[in-house]
């Protein structure tokens, strides 16, 4: 891997990562620059906030934005889900569908719906639908045997 | 991207008819269960081997229109406006061909209790799959206790 570092006198400072695969190395570099001691930043209405990963429920891709949901706030972060993931080593996030990542362990309680999918119902009482592409991993997560 | 998405479109229609074929052999074999009973009852004991044929070919059918117009209903949360509308119609249906059929050989008290019967099938296996996500809803939520409680640590 050819790595390029320059400092610069002005300016925003920024770190750019060109990748071929996602592999855990390059999973793990964009985890320390995400992380601040388990701190993310987004930005609400109100303007720029730091929130800690156990406060997601839930994150959501709209219109390639993604956006954090706590109890009681929304956030939007920088990335996608995949990059999300992808600098998280905790096994709590689950990719549930194609624009959602759920908190397991802030899942309240799980009702199994027709056509093999899970309805998760999380702490601020909101309901997602596990899709029936991800419910078989997701049981498999739950058992441990992913 | 588009190979894989194709794939999953493609999988998610094989699913869908697998769970057709599955519903319809069900109901086939239930249905060829009620006629036994009634040729046994008359003396006859063998099948006509043409109304085993249109038995299988109605229940494709109105397993696709179960499926595909009414929500598939015998495997619903519960059971609704449409869901009940679509429990009428098959049933309706069912009992219609068998009449059309002449399976019974016209005997009203037959087509009768072969509409309360495929009435009642359809109730089982509604209440078979809601118990089956009963077990299903218990055994996720303990594995999520047990999830939640390692992850703690």
């Amino acid at each position: 891997m050819k790595i390029d570092i320059k400092q610069i006198t002005e300016g925003e400072e920024s770190v750019v990562i060109r990748y071929r695969d996602l592999t855990p190395s390059i999973g793990k570099i964009i985890s320390i620059i995400n992380e601040e001691d388990n701190r993310l930043r987004g930005k609400t209405e109100e303007g720029e906030v730091f929130f800690s990963k156990d406060d997601i429920l839930y994150l959501e891709s709209v219109d390639d934005k993604v956006f954090v949901y706590t109890v009681d706030k929304v956030v939007r972060i920088d990335g996608s889900l995949n990059t999300f993931l992808a600098g998280n080593q905790d096994e709590s996030f689950f990719r549930c569908s194609k624009s959602m990542i759920i908190n397991v362990g802030r899942v309240t309680a799980l009702k199994s719906l027709s056509s093999n999918r899970i309805d998760a119902t999380m702490e601020g009482g909101e309901h997602i639908i596990i899709s029936r592409r991800y419910a078989s991993d997701f049981r498999r997560l739950l058992k441990g045997d992913r | 991207m588009k190979n894989k998405k194709r794939k999953s479109l493609w999988e998610a229609y094989l699913t869908r008819e697998i769970g057709i074929e599955f519903k319809a052999c069900l109901y086939f074999f239930a249905i060829l269960f009620y006629y036994c009973v009634y040729r046994i009852a008359c003396g006859v004991f063998d099948a006509n081997i043409f109304h085993m044929a249109e038995m299988i070919l109605c229940c494709y059918i109105i397993c696709y229109i179960q499926v595909y117009l009414f929500g598939n209903f015998d495997e619903a949360e519960k059971l609704k406006g449409r869901e009940i509308l679509g429990l009428g119609v098959c049933t309706a249906l069912y009992t219609a061909v068998s009449f059309i059929g002449k399976w019974f050989d016209g005997k009203t008290g037959v087509y009768i209790g072969f509409a309360a019967y495929v009435l009642l099938l359809y109730l089982c296996v509604f209440l078979i799959y809601k118990t089956k996500r009963k077990i299903d809803d218990k055994k996720l939520n303990d594995d999520l206790k047990l999830f939640q409680a390692e992850h703690k640590k």
